[in-house]
């Protein structure tokens, strides 16, 4: 095929000079031919594109390497699954697979967890909007429920009214752990004595028992030392309460917010340097709880980890449909993944990799998204040689947040397939169709249109 | 908020027909007869006397002295627990009979009865603390052999005491047409009770024979061969069979075969050695002894039981009898369940660390766990691939269990800590200081336990400081005498570095998906120590006149109300009481246990059946298993049969119960015996505040109908 015409431009090049990594910017590639051994193009072929791809193999190491990390330093450990991060039911089986219970924060995440089999046992429930028949429902099914407002507090009394029993919760503390900005919109307020009100009017209420005390002090917490003085706060203050009102805490759950290796936006070192390891957060918070804990004793520590455990589990493929000079002379290509697919691309500077060589010196170049929307920008700058349509963009790590704050906006959401840990490749959600859009759309008799268009 | 609904009505007095009432000095009284054929037990006591009326005088002279001597124990103010039992009064008994069976009955006589009874009684008491303190072996009838040998050396200078006239009635005659090898059998049983006639033998037996089988059988095995024996070298079958004194190989092969060891082929056999080698002794003495006009009463018995049994024990024989039921059924039933289901030993120890963790090395390794360092484990981590370490290995940090914490497997002070070693690059061992960076716990209970190999600088206790189980002692590392990292554990006597070791085993740790509550993990097995779980252990914490209240239906249908409470027994144990039972449990190490059931309570029995232990951890998937009396799955003439033949046959007598945690509340079981084809299932869900809330056994459901107890105090 003859090249397509492109109008020339100027470009300084800077020859024989090497970056600090001892390579020319000017030639360094990053490319990926597969994913666990299934190659691209294959993928391609059989699900389309865009397509999110996740790897099983990485997704259990991940979570094995967490658990080692924390259960061989702690003797009562369990994990749970924050949905949220990423409810495909097919990750979610994995991790329960794996041995994790749920962490669902709405109603909506709660049914699905059941749907998926889960029993109400093996659920915690969190979240500031539970609705009284929600709460109703995880009550009777005995979940873990951990409590976040005062209001929340009276709805369970009634429910605990109606079922004529009492009912084991949880409540949810927010702490200054030197992580700022504070999270202290969720839950009531350790230092100022919200924490202890709420405590007091449980006990006074008779209703409820106290058996647990949670606490998430952020998201990509990249200060190991601050889970360790959120653990030590929690636990100080769960001794206050078993000492005062009698409650037995049987579980400290501390949340998750645990980085992946994922490259944060005004961030200059790599996540390999600037993110201490799983295992330093893993030791600081297991020391802290063993220092504050009363000897001998071993309550249940909850980790409510999602980011940290399949970011860098998921791929998202994408083709470049597009290519243009901005008026400035910046190339920019045009994919058919956005924002729409990549949520966290406000943040995150994602790791871009080509899928095949490609010649031609590396250019400053922008990548958009499909959206007709001025928003719709996938990467501001990187560097890229000269691509052609239909090269391959794979997009990592992009497991968590982004299938599940994917919109169907302008565009159709593509499928989701799981490569396991032999090679095969199964679809886990098929791409959209006009079906899912307008299956619950009502169209009032009167305005059916008629081929004729107008009157 | 919630009323309690339908609360318990109370206990309702108790009407056992059926049942004698007696008064607790009646009581006391008949358990002395019982005792002289190692049973328990008034009612059977009771019939046993009626039929010594067979022969008044000398029944007469029996209650005579155990009267006086249970009257002069009161009088010196004993223990009525002890009293109660009998074991102190039924050698009075025997002597009483002895002399009642030489003299008249008149006021001098009951004078001299009385006197021997209550002398009778102060050597039993005597003898009885000699030998338990000296021997720890009990006394049988060997204040009766001394005592009555001195009545009869003393009768002797007491002319004025009347010598009975053999007045026999026919029922005491009558042969009833047996053959002579029969109506010996029956005459040496009643010769037991000095009363040497087919029928009250007879009816002993059938006393005997409702109680156990086993008895009476051991009593067959041992008169045969007591007489066979004696035949062979009497050449005289009649005599041999005759002989009275062939009561003592009855009385052996009961003691040997039945109740000093746990029946079963061996105490069998040992029981026939018994009685062989006693009719030496038997028929020494009665030469010896007629000299002085005296018969050897149970003299050969005593020698031949006490020696062996003393033999036994201090052999440590597996076979004897550590727990030792009202019957050789109960006792074999206890111990063929008790075998399977206590294992380990008394020194547990946790495991020392947390997370799962493989068996490198277990007792008597291959490597270095050898002579007196035999009883030791190492252990490893290693990943899905068998590999201890990620890479090639070569550095220190790449061996997973490297610098992971190392916890302490017992309560206990700091005795010695060795903290400044370096670690040994890997492949490499410290020859001189074997056992590197080590921490020594004393433990309370009288012993040691030493931790090896830690890293460099990493112990974080010091010398004087208390630990519990779990407390951080420092980190895996690889000093000492350690190719690669690893701990090291071992219990030994004495607090010096590498002291020779003494056996232990590990409380209250996963093995696979398998509970065990006392066990030693094989070597490449993934282990995981369980701690107490808040919510399972206050699940469990019953305390004293709680009240568990159950409705109780049996396929669908009501079938009545089950009330328990906690109580305490004299010796510390807690128990369920019912209106009908008891039901002991206590939590041990971690585990909750159903003890045993005692009393009359069906419901009780199926209660223990479908939760006879619970590990006070829950992991998912979690499974256990447990074994438990065949009595609570057989009944009647099945466990008649049962009894004796699992004896020969223990596999019959296994009860097996698999226990799994269905959900964080749920216990599912399945109890089966194979040979018996029994199989039921059962479940317990567990109450979120306190107890049980629902038990089901093979369609039978106890149903919490009270409100279970507040969980805020």
């Amino acid at each position: 095929m003859k090249p397509a015409y492109e109008k020339p431009v100027i470009k300084k090049l800077h020859t024989g000079l090497m970056n600090k990594f001892g390579r020319s910017p000017a030639y360094a590639r990053k490319v990926r031919r597969d994913i666990d051994g299934v190659a691209i193009e294959d993928l391609v072929a059989k699900f389309g594109s865009p397509l999110f791809v996740y790897s099983e193999r990485t997704i259990r190491q991940r979570y094995r390497a967490m658990h080692t990390a924390f259960s061989t330093r702690y003797p009562n450990v369990v994990f749970g699954w924050s949905y949220k991060t990423n409810y495909l039911n097919a990750l979610c089986a994995l991790m329960h697979q794996q041995g994790s219970v749920a962490e669902v924060v709405s109603e909506m995440e709660y049914d699905k967890a059941r749907a998926l089999g889960v029993p109400g046992s093996k659920i915690i429930f969190n979240g500031p909007h539970k609705s009284p028949a929600a709460l109703e429902k995880a009550a009777r099914e005995g979940a873990t429920i951990n409590l976040d407002h005062l209001d929340e507090l009276n709805d369970l009394e009634q429910v605990a009214h109606k079922l004529r029993r009492h009912v084991h919760v949880g409540i949810r503390l927010n702490l200054d752990a030197g992580v700022y900005p504070q999270w202290s919109r969720f839950g009531f307020n350790l230092e100022s004595g919200q924490a202890m009100e709420a405590v007091k009017r449980i006990k006074s209420g008779g209703k409820l028992v106290l058996n647990g005390l949670h606490c998430h002090i952020g998201t990509f917490i990249m200060d190991a030392t601050a889970y360790a003085r959120q653990v030590a706060k929690m636990v100080a203050f769960g001794c206050e309460v078993e000492k005062a009102f009698g409650f037995a805490i049987e579980s400290y759950d501390i949340g998750g917010g645990f980085p992946s290796r994922s490259q944060l936006k005004g961030v200059y070192l790599p996540p390999e340097v600037a993110l201490p390891s799983t295992d330093q957060f893993a030791e600081a918070i297991t020391h802290a709880l063993s220092k504050a804990l009363r000897p001998g004793d071993f309550p249940k520590l909850i980790l409510e980890s999602g980011r940290a455990l399949v970011d860098e589990a998921g791929y998202l493929i994408s083709t470049v449909v597009a290519s243009k000079r901005l008026v400035d002379g910046t190339r920019a290509y045009v994919a058919d993944a956005g924002v729409n697919l990549l949520f966290t691309a406000n943040w995150y500077k994602f790791n871009i990799e080509l899928d095949r060589e490609v010649g031609g010196i590396n250019e400053h170049s922008v990548i958009y998204g499909p959206l007709c929307m001025n928003i719709d920008v996938v990467d501001e700058g990187t560097l890229l040689p000269p691509l052609t349509r239909g090269t391959r963009l794979i997009v990592s790590p992009v497991g968590a947040y982004n299938h599940t704050q994917s919109m169907q906006f302008i565009e159709y959401r593509p499928a989701s397939v799981l490569i396991g840990g032999t090679g095969e490749v199964d679809l886990i959600r098929e791409a959209e169709d006009l079906g899912d859009i307008t299956r619950r759309e009502k169209l009032p008799k009167r305005l059916a249109v008629t081929g004729g268009g107008g009157k | 908020m919630a009323a309690r609904e339908g609360a318990c009505a109370p206990l309702k007095p108790l009407h056992r027909s059926g049942q004698i009432l007696m008064s607790a000095h009646l009581k006391a009284i008949f358990n002395s007869y019982a005792e002289i054929f190692f049973l328990h037990g008034a009612p059977l006591g009771a019939a046993i006397f009626v039929v010594t009326l067979a022969n008044p005088g000398v029944a007469l002279a029996g209650i005579i002295a155990v009267v006086a001597a249970y009257g002069f124990a009161r009088l010196v103010k004993m223990d009525q627990q002890f009293l109660a039992s009998g074991y102190y009064t039924y050698n009075p008994l025997l002597v009483g009979l002895s002399l009642g069976f030489l003299f008249k009955l008149s006021a001098l006589t009951v004078f001299f009865v009385v006197s021997a009874g209550v002398l009778t009684f102060l050597v039993t008491v005597f003898m009885a603390n000699v030998f338990q303190t000296y021997l720890r072996l009990p006394i049988l009838s060997l204040p009766f052999v001394v005592v009555s040998s001195i009545a009869y050396l003393a009768s002797l200078r007491y002319t004025n005491l009347l010598v009975r006239v053999q007045h026999d009635t026919p029922l005491l005659t009558t042969d009833l047409g047996l053959p002579f090898w029969l109506a010996g059998f029956f005459k040496a049983f009643g010769a037991i009770l000095f009363a040497p006639s087919v029928v009250v033998g007879l009816l002993l037996c059938v006393a005997v024979l409702c109680y156990s089988r086993i008895l009476f059988l051991l009593a067959a095995l041992g008169y045969y061969t007591g007489a066979m024996i004696r035949d062979a070298m009497f050449g005289s079958t009649s005599h041999a069979f005759a002989d009275l004194s062939n009561f003592n190989f009855i009385l052996i092969a009961m003691a040997v075969g039945g109740v000093f060891l746990v029946p079963s082929l061996t105490s069998y056999l040992l029981a026939v050695i018994a009685v062989a080698v006693s009719t030496l002794f038997a028929d020494a003495m009665a030469g010896f002894w007629s000299l002085y006009g005296i018969p050897a009463f149970t003299l050969p018995f005593n020698i031949v039981t006490l020696g062996l049994v003393y033999v036994l024990s201090l052999l440590r024989h597996p076979m004897v009898a550590t727990s030792v039921g009202r019957t050789p059924e109960e006792t074999l039933e206890m111990f063929l369940a008790n075998r399977l289901r206590y294992r380990g030993q008394d020194r547990t120890l946790y495991l020392p660390f947390a997370g799962r963790w493989t068996v490198w090395q277990a007792f008597d390794g291959q490597w270095t766990h050898k002579g007196s360092w035999r009883y030791a484990y190492d252990f490893v981590i290693t990943d899905e691939r068998g590999e201890t370490h990620r890479g090639d290995g070569s550095k220190l940090e790449d061996y997973y269990c490297y610098n992971k914490p190392v916890l302490s497997p017992v309560r206990g002070r700091v005795a010695h800590i060795v903290d400044d070693l370096p670690d040994s690059p890997v492949g490499g061992a410290d020859e001189t200081n074997r056992w590197g960076n080590l921490v020594i716990i004393h433990d309370e209970r009288g012993f040691y336990v030493e931790l090896s190999h830690l890293a460099e600088k990493s112990i974080r206790v010091k010398k004087g400081d208390w630990v519990e189980r779990g407390t951080v002692l420092g980190l895996c590392g690889n000093s000492g005498y350690s190719p690669q990292p690893h701990i090291h554990v071992q219990a030994q006597a004495a607090d010096t570095v590498g002291d020779a070791t003494l056996p232990f085993s590990f409380v209250s740790y996963s093995d696979g998906d398998e509970y065990q509550a006392n066990n030693v993990p094989a070597e490449k097995r993934v282990v995981e120590p369980l701690y107490r779980d808040k919510r399972l252990d206050n699940a469990t914490n019953f305390v004293l006149d709680d009240e568990l209240c159950y409705a109780v239906r049996r396929d669908g249908k009501p079938a009545g109300e089950l009330k328990l409470k906690v109580k305490m027994a004299p010796d510390a144990t807690f128990y369920f009481e019912s209106a009908r039972g008891q039901l002991y449990f206590g939590k041990h190490e971690n585990t909750f246990y159903f003890y045993r059931v005692a009393g009359n309570d069906p419901w009780l029995r199926q209660l223990f059946l479908a939760l006879p232990r619970m590990p006070l951890a829950c992991r998912d998937g979690l499974t256990w298993h447990d074994y438990v009396p065949v009595g609570l799955v057989a009944s009647g003439l099945r466990e008649a049969v049962v009894g004796v033949l699992s004896s020969v046959w223990p596999k019959l007598a296994t009860v097996k119960v698999t226990l799994r945690f269905a959900s964080d509340n749920r216990v599912e079981s399945v109890i089966e015996a194979g040979p018996l084809r029994v199989r039921k299932t059962a479940s317990v869900d567990l109450d979120r505040g306190k107890g049980f809330a629902r038990i089901s056994v093979n369609g039978l459901v106890f149903e919490r109908v009270s409100q279970p107890i507040s969980p805020s105090p």
